[in-house]
């Protein structure tokens, strides 16, 4: 049965990240309210811990937006992001969890169109795979 | 602690109460522990409302707030300013975008779009109570000196504008040459080390052959491009070949050879590193425009991957075009070759109309400006990044278009990407402006938002001082990692990545990050 109110959690950067979510609302683009976002200073302060945590509290999707690699306002952060986020991967796939569930994207301040893009593809993936371990949980 | 909060909720004129309703989230806000006032306002942004907020806040001894309003950029200045009235740390105002994040994206859909707003109140509400006030300290800067790397004219215009400033100026050139500009000029004099923070670098010169230490605020890094070197397959294959600054020189002294004269965007066309350079542009045309106006009968072709002539010289390229220029695009899959037996025949095919031409050469003018050679010299000393180019790579645009990664380091001109005469010096005169104004502030702020170690957890592994693109962690003496306040800019890179967890970040700590987010998930979606 396909939900209908998967729980998704964002951590967003404060800078590119967070003003790209700006411009898309502000530019008028509707979204699906299952998101919330969580706003760190940069990508590279999310902890494999942080993103586990939330999966364990309940999230279905988890995902991080960053700045664009080459356009970091800390120069390497959301590439120690990435890292972070492809490690979280290879632990969901050694407990056997879909790693499709957490994501990494990058987004630069100017780019309206990126973050529902993100929305749309992060509620698809939750909606798909359903609660973390089936429906009992 | 105690920690008594104040909810704003602001209605952002009309549009919030139209998707949510405002009055069963200070109800909601009401119920919470620890908050002792809950203010609706028409409009945060101008301001009128902000001394009823004081007024209450210093009745009711508030000492933390949450702000449920739109960007926190946008509002932040006037809270801030308003709770500094009121005896209100500034790192205890919690600001939540609900224009942004809740009424704007989600209005379709009002039910989900109030429980949206709801838990991040609660949310919100749930970090506020972990939160520490903090503190920002400032530090008198030693010196007042601006060092500019590179005495070209980038490097003249950063050191006439810095100069403005009241600030001492330093030009390190390497060579020679004579430089009129303001301050000291030091001939023979280059970048070859550094430590520091921006406010205060201490830089290692190399005057001759002895090396000087050198204090800066600042720096300016106005290295140029190479003029005069050939560098790339074509160019070494090629006969006649000619940088496009040495062509405008003898063409003004009426020394250029007979013969089929060829402009060229790159000396290494199928190459990665010199990638099209769109700079060049405006003096390739002007020097095309030159030579056919004093030779008419000269055949000349300007042969380009990529043409961007911008602003006024597009007018050069229709003139060109006029009076009898050729202008032949190339694709990168069919760059132009010569034949190795007779070097002065360029064989190219005409992107347009599939033709394949064959050009007798007399000249062939390239018009790239390699990067300079002391860029890695350069780049290494400050510890910034470099390009592919081998230029110096500029930081994020939001630092603005002229900074490094690193604060208080400045570039400028050529040094970044081939430019011409005229962008180098505007642009030099903005790096030495930028420069200048750092150096003119005379103090060092910093604090706030930084990293702390924990010395009983660190196990000196300098996972953080490799990932730290400030320099700010160290080993101190007691053997365990320490984090220079001055340079640090709370970006958090060393919290998430160490692996004792003995770092960590003021504002952002895990339970903080962690509270919240179990509470955004706890409630309905």
């Amino acid at each position: 049965m396909p939900q209908t109110k998967p729980k998704v959690i964002g951590f967003c950067c404060e800078r590119h990240g967070m003003d790209a979510v700006v411009l898309a609302a502000r530019s008028g683009k509707q979204l699906d309210a299952s998101v919330r976002l969580l706003q760190v200073p940069c990508t590279g302060r999310v902890d494999g811990l942080h993103i586990l945590k939330a999966l364990e509290d309940g999230a279905d999707a988890v995902f991080v937006l960053g700045c664009l690699e080459k356009n970091c306002y800390y120069d390497t952060g959301s590439i120690e992001g990435r890292k972070r986020v492809g490690y979280v991967k290879q632990m969901l796939a050694e407990l056997g969890i879909e790693k499709e569930r957490v994501e990494m994207f990058n987004a630069a301040s100017s780019n309206s169109w990126i973050f529902p893009e993100i929305v749309a593809k992060m509620v698809d993936v939750a909606r798909k795979l359903g609660p973390i371990g089936g429906e009992k949980r | 602690m105690k920690s008594n909060i104040q909810v704003l909720l602001c209605k952002c004129c009309t549009e919030m109460p139209k998707v949510i309703n405002i009055e069963r989230l200070a109800k909601l806000a009401s119920e919470s522990g620890n908050v002792l006032s809950v203010m609706i306002l028409d409009g945060l942004c101008d301001g009128k409302e902000l001394g009823d907020v004081v007024t209450e806040a210093k009745m009711k001894e508030i000492d933390r707030a949450v702000v449920l309003a739109c960007q926190k950029k946008d509002v932040s200045p006037a809270v801030f300013k308003a709770y500094k009235r009121a005896g209100v740390n500034p790192y205890l105002v919690e600001i939540i975008n609900l224009r942004e994040e809740v009424v704007l994206p989600n209005a379709s859909d009002k039910d989900r779009a109030q429980a949206k707003a709801e838990n991040k109140l609660l949310a919100a509400l749930a970090r506020s109570r972990l939160l520490q006030p903090l503190e920002r300290s400032s530090e008198e800067m030693k010196t007042r000196n601006v060092v500019i790397v590179g005495g070209g004219v980038a490097g003249q215009a950063a050191a006439r504008e810095a100069a403005k400033y009241g600030v001492h100026t330093i030009i390190l050139e390497k060579s020679a040459k004579s430089i009129i500009a303001p301050g000291v000029v030091m001939p023979h004099a280059t970048l070859v080390g550094g430590k520091g923070y921006g406010g205060s670098f201490e830089l290692k010169i190399k005057v001759g052959e002895s090396f000087e230490s050198l204090g800066a605020a600042s720096v300016v890094i106005a290295s140029g491009g190479g003029w005069t070197t050939l560098k790339g397959s074509l160019a070494k294959a090629v006969r006649g070949a000619m940088p496009l600054y040495e062509f405008h020189q003898k063409l003004l002294a009426n020394q250029i050879p007979a013969g089929t004269v060829v402009f060229m965007d790159s000396p290494d066309p199928a190459g990665k590193t010199l990638r099209v350079q769109d700079y060049a542009w405006e003096e390739t045309l002007e020097t095309a425009l030159e030579l056919k106006k004093r030779r008419p009968d000269t055949a000349v072709y300007v042969i380009f991957q990529e043409m961007r002539a911008t602003g006024l010289s597009e007018l050069a390229y229709k003139e060109a075009a006029e009076i009898g220029v050729a202008f032949i695009r190339y694709d990168k899959g069919a760059t132009p070759k010569v034949d190795p037996k007779d070097p002065a025949v360029l064989t190219v095919k005409d992107l347009s109309y599939g033709e394949v031409l064959k050009i007798r050469l007399g000249t062939m003018v390239f018009a790239s400006i390699p990067a300079s050679q002391d860029n890695l010299v350069i780049a290494e000393a400050l510890r910034i990044p470099m390009s592919l180019d081998g230029g110096i790579r500029r930081g994020s645009i939001q630092r603005g278009p002229l900074s490094t990664p690193k604060p208080g380091v400045f570039v400028c001109g050529s040094a970044l990407f081939p430019k011409s005469r005229e962008v180098a010096a505007a642009e030099g005169q903005a790096a030495g402006k930028l420069a200048g104004e750092f150096a003119a502030q005379g103090v060092i702020e910093f604090g706030g938002i930084v990293a702390q170690v924990t010395p009983e957890k660190c196990s000196a592994c300098l996972t953080c001082i490799r990932t730290c693109p400030y320099e700010a962690p160290c080993i101190g003496n007691a053997t365990k990692a320490e984090i220079r306040v001055q340079a640090c800019q709370g970006c958090g890179m060393c919290v998430g990545i160490c692996p004792s967890k003995a770092i960590e970040l003021h504002h952002y700590t895990d339970e903080q990050l962690m509270t919240e987010s179990k509470t955004l998930l706890g409630g309905d979606f």
